[in-house]
C-alpha cells in the first residue's frame, strides 16, 4: 500500500472511537494492504477502496450512535436508538425506489470522484509548491535559450541575488554492460545542484566543484527508482562503475543513490551526470550549447524582484560578450520566475481548464441532485401529509427524511471516494510519461473532503425543503390537494431554473471536450513528412571498446545493414542517430554561406542529425533536389550535408541551395556542401512548424563512438512479427552487442500527441459525464411536470385537445429552459474557451462548426430526454383523471 | 463455573465462535484472526474487519478473549489475544449445542449426504 494510501485509511479510521481505533488500527490497515494487494487493476482495487469505506463508515455510525448497545433499553428508546430505527426506516424506503437511489448515489459519486481525481492530478503540478526545502527561494531564469557552461558560471557570478545556480540539460544515454542495454534519461547538471535544492542522497554523496574539470568528471548519481530498476537495490552500489553510451562511451563511478522521495526538476530523469568543462575556457570559446534551463535559489532576504533587476543586467553583459548569442529583445525580457511555473510550462493552461470543466461538473451534478430530491420530496408531499394525519409529529417527520438524505449522502459519497481512487489510477495510467510530478499523483484529502462536503450540503439543503414543508403541513389541506398548486408551481420554478444552468454548464465543458477532439483530430491529420506505416527501429549498442574507433564502429554498422537488409521482406534499410518523435536533441550553432549575421541577433542554432544510406529511402522522406547520401561520401571525401527545405527557405530564401556550404559551432570549422534537399519532418511535435535541419552522413562525423537507430521497412503491416529475425540478423554480425528500444516507428512518433490525447480524454469524460447529467435532469423536470399536469391534460383532452398538441405543450415547456440553457452555455463557452487557446492546434477557440455541433447535440439530447414524459401526457386517459380528482 | 452459567452466553453469534476457532490452535493477532475466518470459514469470502474485531472486543469484555504477549518477534503494535478457560468452555458448549441440532435436523431427514 502506498503511504498516500496509507495516509487515507489512517484519517478515515480517525472516524472510530479512539481506544477502539489504538487497538486494531494496524490490524485493520494490514487486512487492506493485503486485499489491495490481491485485486486486479483498478476496478479491483476500487471495490476494496469502496467495501474498506463502508467497513468503517458503518461501524463509526453505529458506534457513535449506540455507544454500547447495553444502554439501549426497548421500553424507553434513547436518542440513538432511535436514530437507527430512523436509518433503518430510510435504507428501507431507498430501497423501495431503486431507480432514484441508484440515480442519486451515482450523480453524487461522479461529482465526488470526477472533481477529486482531476484536482489530485492538477494540485501537485500547479498548486504545491515543488518539494524541496524553502522552495519558495527557487527560481529558474528564462527564456530557456541553448547557453553553455560557462553562461551558467557568469549568471553566479554576476547576481548576488541568487546565492547559487545551477545549468541543466537532458541527454538520453544508453547503460550497456549490465546485460540488456537500457535506455535512460540523463540530465547533466553543475555540481551545486543538489546542495542548491537542498538534498542529500540516500547513499554517498552528489557532486563536488572538482566534478566540473573533464579528468575528475566521470561520476554518476542514481534516482532511487532507476537503482532499484536497473541494480535491484543493490546497497553495495558505490564504487561501481558503469558503462552510459552517448556520443561517445563513457565510464563512469556510482557516487550516490537520491531518496526515494526526491523529485528531479525534470521529471522523467533517472540519472545525473556532472556539467563538465574547461574551467578555464573564455564564454566566447565553449561550445557546450546544450545548457537548456537554468535554476537557482534567491539568497536569504532578496526577493523576485530584485533579482528580476539583475538578471536583465547579466542577459546584457552575455550579449556584450557574444551579441550572437542573446538577441537585445531577449536580454531585454530577461526573468527570474518560482520554480512551479517551470513545472507547469506548456501545459499550466490546460490544466486550469480541466480544474474548471471538473468544477462545471462538480455544480452540475449539485445542481442535478437537488432537483431530483425536490422532485421526489414534491411526490412525497402527499404521503408526508398522511403521517401527519395519523398523529406523526413534525420532528419525526423531519427526522425521517433527514436521515433518508443523510444516508443518500453517505453511500454516494463513500462511493464517489472509491470512484477517486479508481480515476486518480486511471489517469496516472494514460498521462504521458513526462508529464510533470506524476510521481507526486495522489488523492488528496483536503480536496476529496470539500468536495464531500460540497455535495453532502447541496444534499442536505434539497433535502431540507421537502423536510420543512412536511412538518409545516396543513394535514387537512395537502389531503385535500389543494396545497399541490402553490408549492408545485415554486417547485416547478426552481427545477426550471436548474435545468437552465445544468445545461449551460454542460455547454461550456462540452465545447471544451469538443474543441479538443477536434484539435487532436486536425494534430493526427498534419503529415509528419514522413511514411512510418510498415518501419521498425532499433538500437544495438556495442559496449565500450568493442570497436575503438570510427573505422570500426563504422564497419560493425555496414554489416548490421547488410544483415538486416538480406532478410526476406524487408523493402530497405537506414539508420539515424536521433529518430523523429523523441525528446532528445541535438542542434549547433550554424553558419551558412554567404548569410552575414547581423549585429544583436543569434547564431541561429540548427538541428543537427547523423544518418545512413538508405535512411530516407526507409522512412519515405522524399528528395526534393540534388541527391542523397552515397557509398562514396566517406570519411576522406568532400563533406557533404543535406538540408530539409526549411533550412533553404530559412538560409537561402529565392536561391539554389545546392552547392552552398555550412559550418557548424565556429565560423572556423571546414565546411560542408550542400548536396541535396529534403522533405521537411516535424521531429517532436506536430503543432510546430518544422525546424530548419541537416543531415550528415555518419562516415563523416566525428563521434566515432555514436550509436544508430538502424530503421527497416517490411512489406507487412505488422513489421514487429519480424523482431526476431531482425535479432538474429544483428546478432550474426556480432553476438555480445545487445539490442534496445526495438519499436515500430509510428509508436515512436505518437509519443508526441499523448498530451493533446490526455486532455481530450479528460474533457471527453467529463463533457460525458455532463451530456448525461444533464439529460437526466431534463428527463426527470418534464417528467415531473407532466405528472403535475396529468389532471390538467385529462379536462384539455375532454375539451377537444389532440393528443399530439398536449405531448408538444409538454415538451415545448421542459424545452425553454433548455433554450436559455444553450444561449447562455453558448456565451459561456466563448468566453472560457480562450483559456484553451494556447493548447488548440488547427482550431479557434471560438470554432463555430464545434459550437453549432455541441448546440445540436445538446439540443437533441434534451429533446430525447423530453420524448418520454411527451408521450405519456399524450396517452392520459381523461376518463380516469377526472375520476380520480 | 457450572453449566447452568455456561449456558448464559449461548448461544454465540456465528462470527463469534468462528473468532474462537480461529484461536483454538493457540494465541493469534487480529488480521491473522481475519484470514483464518476469510480462508476456513469463508472460503475465500471476505469480511467486514471493523465488524470482526467489535465482536472481538466483546468478547473481550465477556472475559471469553484475553490479551496476551506474543512471540518474542512480534510487531510491538499488534494485540495478540488467546481464548481465557471460560471462552474453552463456552466454546465447547456451544460445539455441543449446534451438534445436538445438527442431529436434531437428521432425525428429521434434513441433512443430505450422510
Amino acid at each position: 500500500m502506498s503511504s498516500q494510501a496509507r495516509r487515507c485509511y489512517d484519517l478515515l479510521l480517525r472516524l472510530l472511537p479512539p481506544e477502539f481505533r489504538q487497538r486494531w488500527a494496524a490490524d485493520m490497515a494490514d487486512v487492506l494492504e493485503a486485499r489491495l494487494d490481491g485485486a486486479s487493476g483498478p476496478l479491483g482495487r476500487t471495490a476494496v477502496w469502496f467495501r474498506a469505506i463502508l467497513d468503517v463508515a458503518v461501524f463509526a455510525l453505529r458506534e457513535r450512535l449506540v455507544g454500547s448497545r447495553r444502554a439501549a433499553s426497548v421500553a424507553n428508546p434513547s436518542l440513538p436508538a432511535l436514530a437507527i430505527q430512523d436509518f433503518k426506516y430510510a435504507a428501507r424506503t431507498l430501497l423501495r425506489s431503486p431507480g432514484f437511489t441508484l440515480v442519486a448515489i451515482a450523480t453524487l459519486a461522479v461529482g465526488v470522484g470526477a472533481s477529486t481525481a482531476t484536482y489530485s492530478v492538477v494540485y501537485p503540478v500547479l498548486l504545491e509548491a515543488p518539494p524541496y526545502p524553502d522552495a519558495e527561494q527557487l527560481v529558474v531564469i528564462w527564456p530557456e535559450a541553448n547557453l553553455n557552461r560557462t553562461a551558467v558560471g557568469m549568471a553566479q557570478d554576476d547576481m548576488a541575488s541568487l546565492s547559487r545556480v545551477s545549468g541543466l540539460s537532458n541527454w538520453s544515454l544508453t547503460l550497456t554492460g549490465t546485460g540488456d542495454p537500457i535506455e535512460i534519461t540523463a540530465t547533466l547538471v553543475s555540481p551545486q545542484h543538489f546542495e542548491l535544492l537542498g538534498v542529500s542522497p540516500l547513499l554517498g554523496r552528489t557532486f563536488v566543484a572538482e566534478h566540473e574539470i573533464p579528468a575528475n568528471a566521470g561520476v554518476v548519481v542514481l534516482s532511487y527508482d532507476f537503482w532499484v530498476r536497473a541494480f535491484g537495490a543493490d546497497p553495495d552500489i558505490l564504487g561501481q562503475v558503469i558503462d552510459l553510451a552517448g556520443a561517445d562511451h563513457e565510464r563512469r563511478e556510482i557516487i550516490g543513490v537520491m531518496p526515494l522521495d526526491f523529485r528531479p526538476i525534470d521529471a522523467s530523469t533517472e540519472v545525473w551526470v556532472p556539467l563538465q568543462g574547461d574551467p578555464t575556457l573564455a564564454l566566447e570559446e565553449d561550445t557546450s550549447w546544450y545548457v537548456n534551463t537554468r535554476i537557482g535559489r534567491l539568497a536569504p532576504g532578496v526577493d523576485l524582484e530584485q533579482a528580476n533587476a539583475e538578471i536583465r543586467a547579466h542577459a546584457q553583459a552575455v550579449r556584450d560578450r557574444i551579441p550572437s548569442i542573446i538577441d537585445a529583445e531577449t536580454a531585454q525580457s530577461a526573468t527570474v520566475a518560482p520554480l512551479s511555473q517551470h513545472r507547469a510550462r506548456g501545459i499550466g493552461n490546460a490544466l486550469w481548464v480541466a480544474l474548471g470543466a471538473v468544477f462545471m461538473v462538480l455544480l452540475i451534478a449539485c445542481a442535478n441532485l437537488a432537483n431530483l430530491l425536490l422532485a421526489r420530496g414534491e411526490a412525497r408531499h402527499h404521503e408526508l401529509a398522511v403521517r401527519a394525519a395519523l398523529g406523526a409529529g413534525r420532528g419525526r417527520i423531519g427526522r425521517l427524511v433527514l436521515a433518508e438524505t443523510l444516508l443518500l449522502g453517505a453511500m454516494g459519497g463513500g462511493l464517489g471516494v472509491a470512484t477517486a481512487f479508481g480515476l486518480v489510477e486511471l489517469l496516472v495510467s494514460q498521462a504521458p510519461a513526462d508529464f510533470p510530478a506524476i510521481a507526486d499523483v495522489a488523492v488528496s484529502t483536503p480536496v476529496l473532503g470539500a468536495a464531500l462536503g460540497a455535495t453532502l450540503l447541496a444534499t442536505v439543503l434539497a433535502g431540507l425543503a421537502p423536510v420543512l414543508k412536511a412538518s409545516r403541513a396543513d394535514a387537512a389541506a395537502a389531503l385535500a390537494g389543494a396545497a399541490r398548486g402553490a408549492t408545485g408551481s415554486q417547485r416547478a420554478r426552481l427545477g426550471t431554473a436548474l435545468i437552465g444552468v445544468q445545461v449551460g454548464l454542460a455547454v461550456v465543458v462540452t465545447v471544451g471536450s469538443g474543441l479538443m477532439l477536434r484539435s487532436l483530430g486536425e494534430l493526427l491529420a498534419v503529415n509528419p513528412g514522413l511514411d512510418p506505416q510498415g518501419v521498425v527501429a532499433f538500437r544495438p549498442s556495442p559496449p565500450a571498446g568493442r570497436y575503438p574507433d570510427g573505422i570500426a564502429m563504422r564497419a560493425y554498422y555496414d554489416r548490421v545493414t547488410e544483415q538486416v537488409a538480406s532478410l526476406p521482406g524487408v523493402e530497405s534499410v537506414g539508420a539515424i542517430h536521433l529518430l523523429p518523435g523523441t525528446t532528445s536533441n541535438w542542434s549547433f550553432p550554424t553558419y551558412p554561406e554567404g548569410v552575414e549575421i547581423p549585429e544583436g541577433t543569434a547564431v541561429p542554432s540548427v538541428n543537427f542529425r547523423a544518418t545512413r544510406l538508405g535512411y530516407f529511402r526507409t522512412v519515405r522522406i522524399p528528395l526534393l533536389a540534388g541527391r542523397l547520401l552515397k557509398e562514396t561520401d566517406h570519411a576522406d571525401s568532400e563533406l557533404v550535408v543535406l538540408v530539409n527545405s526549411a533550412l533553404a527557405n530559412h538560409f537561402w530564401p529565392g536561391e539554389d541551395p545546392l552547392g552552398k556550404e555550412l559550418r557548424i559551432f565556429s565560423r572556423t570549422n571546414d565546411p560542408a556542401r550542400v548536396v541535396g534537399v529534403v522533405g521537411n519532418v516535424r521531429q517532436h511535435r506536430r503543432d510546430m512548424d518544422p525546424l530548419p535541419e541537416m543531415y550528415y552522413p555518419h562516415a563523416q562525423v566525428s563521434w566515432n563512438q555514436l550509436t544508430m537507430s538502424i530503421t527497416a521497412r517490411f512489406d507487412d503491416d505488422e513489421p514487429l512479427r519480424r523482431a526476431g529475425e531482425l535479432r538474429q540478423a544483428v546478432w550474426a554480425v556480432d553476438a555480445d552487442v545487445p539490442i534496445s528500444d526495438m519499436q515500430e516507428l509510428s509508436e515512436v512518433l505518437a509519443t508526441s500527441t499523448r498530451p493533446t490525447r490526455f486532455l481530450a480524454l479528460l474533457l471527453s469524460g467529463f463533457a460525458s459525464i455532463s451530456l448525461a447529467l444533464g439529460a437526466f435532469g431534463v428527463f426527470g423536470v418534464t417528467s415531473y411536470t407532466v405528472g403535475r399536469r396529468k389532471s390538467e391534460f385529462g379536462v384539455r383532452l375532454a375539451l377537444g385537445s389532440s393528443r399530439f398538441g398536449l405531448g408538444a405543450a409538454a415538451m415545448g415547456r421542459s424545452l425553454l429552459p433548455v433554450a436559455v440553457g444553450l444561449a447562455g452555455g453558448i456565451a459561456g463557452a466563448v468566453a472560457a474557451s480562450r483559456l484553451l487557446e494556447s493548447v488548440l492546434y488547427g482550431v479557434g477557440a471560438t470554432d463555430l462548426a464545434t459550437l453549432v455541433g455541441v448546440t445540436l447535440l445538446l439540443g437533441m439530447v434534451a429533446i430525447a430526454a423530453t420524448l418520454v414524459p411527451a408521450w405519456r401526457a399524450s396517452r392520459v386517459d381523461p376518463v380516469a383523471v377526472l375520476n380520480a380528482d | 463455573m457450572d453449566s447452568a452459567q455456561i449456558t448464559t452466553y449461548l448461544p454465540l453469534h456465528p462470527l463469534e465462535f468462528r473468532i474462537l476457532l480461529a484461536l483454538a490452535g493457540g494465541p493469534n493477532y487480529g488480521a491473522r484472526i481475519v484470514r483464518h475466518v476469510e480462508e476456513h470459514e469463508l472460503h475465500g469470502g471476505k469480511l467486514y474487519p471493523a465488524n470482526l474485531f467489535r465482536r472481538i472486543r466483546d468478547l473481550l469484555e465477556r472475559e471469553l478473549l484475553e490479551e496476551c504477549e506474543g512471540p518474542e518477534d512480534a510487531d510491538a503494535r499488534r494485540t495478540y489475544l488467546r481464548m481465557t478457560h471460560l471462552g474453552e468452555e463456552v466454546a465447547l458448549a456451544e460445539a455441543a449445542r449446534l451438534e445436538a441440532l445438527l442431529g436434531d435436523a437428521r432425525d428429521l431427514d434434513l441433512v443430505r449426504g450422510r
